[in-house]
């Protein structure tokens, strides 16, 4: 298959220089389309010192079509499902706006962007963006707390 | 959002741009003429429809002298939008600016005029009056017709800048970007039909002597992919290329009686435009080009038109003018009945405009013809890690492998790229890096005879520095037609069979080999295109000075420019001998071969 060895290429270049906050494991050494990530919550951000633990499911036609990403670990944010899920909204992985000439490597920096700056308009969350919008402090308080509470560990 | 698909699409693309310092230089001198009106087509139009190279325009003065600021600011931005929704503006941007620009500014460095010059440059279009016309034709940017202007100039290109940034950051119609587009048209628009815009001003008078390129607008089908709806009325793809700039492009319902409609004519048309649907109305909108750009108009439709999702007037009442440009979507009318039907089916167009700079030589295709020409001499080296293939990020540089080179000059093996060639959408074809569409289907365009007539004209002036300047204005003028002709069905030849474009990629390429120079030097362009005519005593000096060292140090004399090719031909048959070389050198290198033949030929 054409997508393993360009997926394989990605993860080595990942493994190689991982972007800033981000490590890269395959979940499974013997199935290359699901990554576990754990990604660093971004500094100066409620989410800092945590780390979430994210899943990066790559389809058989990857490139083609986009990978999802979505967290393992409970967070509080406008763009992350609320639910066992945690599906992440992420604009560039929407099946028309996804290229492939687009890399995991920027994925997941755009994810952990998305951690810096929550993108309100975008949500999938709609209490939280609104929360997000009108009472920040509030929003910074939940989601430092969410934050102590499920992504740091002991 | 954006930021990241910047980096996304920047990192495989900003990688080929180290390549770009070894272009093969020979062609620069002798292509001149031509190169230069290529160079102006893509700064003008760049100007507007694609922020990058405005930013390297700008960097010159930036570089040199003063107005920094605001330019910096808008470089930004400008890079950023383009970036997330052209992968290889990236490219294009992030290049010249990082690196070929610092290159091109030190050799000139010795240049003390450079400051006078790029201010001069920038707003040298008023020395020239066809040039400026021309300039106006392609372009849409407010174009500072007084050096009083830059102050204003950079904020309106700001505000465009952002505007755009903020509709491409959510390039497929959500809501966001429709929201963002009303507003952003209305100044626009505003500003070109209501202000005293020196666009609008200065057009009339410049219209008349001016070698032009004609405005070309291509419909294509657009599906809403994450819309519910259904599938929108399936229409051949229609070219259009206005035989002149107050022609308009009627769209209406398909009529037996109008006979029928021509999809792509090959010369200048301003047919119009017919759909089989009943929820077109007869008379429905009409697209124009004014000032550079083009404009849709409902003209009281019924079911209405809609320009990225968003209605342009009541019904039956016609709108006022709004600006167009290169991936928009233009619905016209609603679905009726369900659209259960074919013939209730409303039309959704994806706007193809502004485009022709990308069909003419830049940066990126330069270089793409420089890989082209390299590929299988196992000098992998210089671009090892530049060209890859965007979908299997190996690179292309792979003896036996078959490759696909879109007309954007992407290229990709074609075992990878081919699943998206053979789709339900075949011949429409959507380039996975930059997202440009093109027809597979279209025919080949051999009417580039010219363009070697061209070539080899300029090549011979060339020869004689002396003759620099008669030949820079000849072939300057017959230039824009032709090409403004052929260009659209070339593009679309391209598409069609990679193999037989290759003649012209080359061609274009050799063009192209300039660009990098260029494009530093569109300030000196502008200020050298006014001096012929006007012959400025200022200018010329200048001209001279930073023309010549730029030039030799940078590209090679036509004596040396004859020489490479020499050199190549005396390598192939050596290289050859590996006989899978045989088929690709020849062809990859036909361009310059045959310019330098045809240069060599008395």
């Amino acid at each position: 298959m054409g997508s393993q060895k360009r997926i394989a290429k990605e993860l080595a270049e990942l493994a190689e220089s991982a972007p800033e906050g981000i490590t890269v494991k395959l979940a499974d050494e013997s199935n290359l389309y699901i990554w576990n990530v754990y990604m660093e919550g971004p500094e100066n951000s409620p989410y800092q010192n945590g780390t979430f633990h994210l899943t990066l499911t790559l389809p058989t036609e990857y490139p083609f079509k986009p990978p999802t990403v979505s967290f393992r670990t409970k967070i509080y944010h406008p763009n992350v499902t609320n639910d066992d899920k945690g599906s992440m909204c992420l604009g560039m992985l929407r099946a028309d706006e996804w290229k492939p000439s687009s890399r995991l490597a920027a994925v997941l920096q755009f994810a952990r962007q998305l951690l810096a700056e929550p993108m309100p308009d975008d949500a999938v969350e709609g209490r939280i963006a609104e929360q997000f919008k009108g009472d920040f402090a509030r929003y910074e308080e939940v989601a430092r707390e969410w934050t102590r509470k499920y992504a740091v560990r002991g | 959002m954006s930021s990241v698909s910047v980096s996304a699409s920047a990192s495989p693309s900003s990688n080929l741009l180290p390549s770009s310092p070894s272009p093969l230089p020979s062609s620069d001198s002798r292509l001149r003429p031509l190169r230069r009106l290529s160079q102006l087509r893509a700064y003008t139009q760049l100007h507007f429809s694609s922020p990058p190279q405005q930013p390297q325009q700008q960097q010159q003065p930036s570089v040199a002298s003063s107005s920094s600021s605001s330019t910096n600011s808008q470089r930004v931005s400008r890079r950023h939008t383009l970036g997330s929704r052209v992968s290889w503006f990236s490219a294009a941007s992030t290049g010249p600016d990082s690196s070929t620009s610092t290159v091109g500014t030190t050799t000139r460095a010795p240049c003390p005029e450079s400051e006078y010059q790029s201010t001069f440059a920038r707003y040298s279009s008023v020395f020239s009056p066809s040039y400026r016309g021309l300039e106006l034709d392609l372009r849409s940017q407010p174009s500072p017709t007084e050096s009083s202007n830059p102050p204003l100039r950079n904020e309106t290109a700001t505000a465009t800048g952002n505007q755009t940034q903020e509709i491409m950051a959510r390039p497929r119609g959500s809501s966001q970007a429709v929201e963002a587009r009303p507003n952003g048209e209305v100044s626009s628009a505003g500003n070109i039909l209501e202000s005293p815009d020196p666009v609008v001003s200065e057009s009339p008078c410049t219209s008349s002597p001016r070698p032009k390129q004609k405005a070309t607008i291509r419909f294509f089908p657009h599906q809403d992919s994450h819309a519910s709806s259904r599938p929108s009325l399936p229409f051949i793809p229609i070219s259009r290329t206005l035989p002149s700039d107050s022609c308009v492009i009627r769209v209406g319902r398909y009529s037996e009686r109008d006979g029928t409609p021509v999809a792509n004519p090959t010369e200048p048309s301003d047919a119009p435009v017919g759909f089989k649907s009943k929820v077109v109305s007869r008379k429905h909108c009409e697209f124009m080009y004014l000032n550079g750009q083009w404009h849709v108009k409902d003209v009281g439709s019924s079911s209405g038109t809609f320009l990225n999702h968003m209605r342009l007037s009541q019904p039956n009442i016609a709108s006022r003018l709004y600006t167009i440009k290169d991936g928009d979507i233009v619905q016209l009318g609603i679905d009726f009945r369900g659209g259960e039907e074919m013939i209730f089916r409303c039309v959704r167009i994806r706007i193809e405009c502004n485009r022709s700079w990308q069909q003419q030589p830049n940066e990126f295709n330069k270089n793409t013809e420089n890989l082209i020409k390299n590929l299988g001499k196992g000098d992998a080296a210089d671009y090892s890690g530049c060209r890859e293939c965007s979908i299997c990020l190996g690179s292309v540089l792979r003896p036996y492998q078959c490759l696909f080179m879109a007309a954007c000059a992407h290229v990709w093996h074609y075992k990878c790229v081919s699943r998206l060639i053979h789709t339900p959408d075949y011949p429409m074809f959507q380039c996975p890096n930059c997202r440009a569409y093109t027809d597979l289907s279209a025919e080949v365009d051999d009417t580039n005879d010219f363009e070697e007539q061209e070539e080899s004209k300029s090549a011979s002036a060339e020869d004689k520095p002396d003759a620099l300047e008669p030949a820079r204005s000849e072939t300057h003028t017959p230039q824009p037609d032709p090409n403004a002709i052929t260009q659209p069905s070339r593009s679309s030849g391209d598409e069609r069979h990679p193999e037989t474009r290759l003649p012209v990629e080359a061609g274009l390429a050799a063009n192209i080999e300039n660009m990098r120079l260029q494009d530093l030097d569109a300030s000196d362009d502008n200020s050298s295109q006014p001096r012929a005519p006007t012959s400025n005593p200022d200018s010329v000096p200048s001209n001279a000075n930073n023309e010549v060292p730029g030039w030799q140090s940078l590209t090679q004399s036509p004596s040396s420019a004859q020489t490479r090719p020499a050199q190549l031909r005396a390598e192939t048959p050596v290289r050859s001998e590996s006989s899978d070389e045989n088929p690709l050198t020849p062809l990859n290198d036909s361009g310059p071969l045959a310019l330098d033949g045809r240069a060599a030929m008395p």
